[in-house]
């Protein structure tokens, strides 16, 4: 029921794309001494837009009922997992996978992930406070 | 969900496959003064493990595996004059492993960082995981 409030399906989103990209940076990592080997990433998302796009669609969202039809506003897309074009460096096994920056990456990954299951609680929290009588 | 814990899966692989490289390390290095027995044989070669990603049918995912073990082809074979040695040619020289314990010794560091940076990854994923049950909680 909760994924029906177009927030709550933005904040979904998030957490599985950063899910995702922290598949993705594991995997780098387990492959840092893996002859050539280059390291990948998740393509970004908007978040911004597609939460603009939840909150301020048409009260009435289109159904979906093949692939090939374009999504209702609030749909979050899947990212794109790519190979990155620019590496800090590359050794001469041209693996090209730098610990340190995957370890930033996934740093960051987490940080956003905190910040996002505390918007969830803090959505949470506020829809049961407008349905608990206390 | 899944993909979280896939990323543990993966960070685990990687811990293991370094967990290998250890065990080959210390192999090189167990055998430093391992010598020819024969005047014709050759003493023990260094060994050193190569990687490959390789799809995992059971979890659908690509996880980190050792590719294969293979031996250094070079024939830098230290001599030491030894002539009671069984193995020793008729000048009573024997040929000692083409290893080099310093080299053996960083091969070592470098494998143990890179266990812990997926020791570091796997800790993230289980902090993420953490933050996610947490919801149940509130």
């Amino acid at each position: 029921m909760l994924e029906n409030i177009g927030l709550m399906k933005g904040i979904g989103g998030k957490m599985n794309w950063l899910n995702q990209r922290q598949t993705v940076l594991s995997q780098n990592i387990a492959n840092a001494d893996t002859p050539s080997y280059r390291p990948h990433d998740l393509e970004k998302v908007d978040f911004g837009e597609v939460m603009g796009r939840a909150s301020n669609r048409p009260k009435i969202g289109k159904v979906t009922t093949n692939g090939a039809h374009i999504g209702a506003n609030s749909e979050v897309g899947d990212a794109d997992n790519r190979k990155s074009k620019t590496v800090y460096e590359a050794a001469p096994g041209e693996n090209a996978v730098i610990i340190e920056e995957q370890l930033l990456k996934a740093g960051k990954t987490q940080a956003d992930y905190n910040l996002i299951t505390n918007l969830y609680k803090k959505n949470v929290g506020m829809l049961q406070m407008a349905v608990s009588s206390k | 969900m899944g993909s979280i814990l896939s990323a543990m899966d993966i960070s685990a692989a990687g811990m293991r496959v370094q967990g290998d490289r250890i065990g080959v390390v210390s192999q090189n290095i167990a055998n430093a003064d391992t010598a020819a027995n024969t005047p014709n044989s050759e003493p023990y070669r260094r060994k050193s493990v190569i990687f490959k990603n390789e799809l995992d049918r059971a979890t659908g995912v690509n996880k980190v595996t050792v590719d294969r073990v293979v031996e250094d082809p070079s024939n830098d074979f230290k001599l030491k004059y030894m002539p009671s040695h069984p193995g020793a040619d008729q000048n009573g020289y024997i040929r000692l492993p083409n290893i080099n314990t310093l080299i053996e010794t960083m091969d070592m560091k470098e494998a143990q960082r890179s266990y812990e940076a997926n020791m570091g990854m796997l800790k993230i994923s289980k902090g993420m995981l953490g933050k996610t049950i947490d919801l149940i909680g509130k």
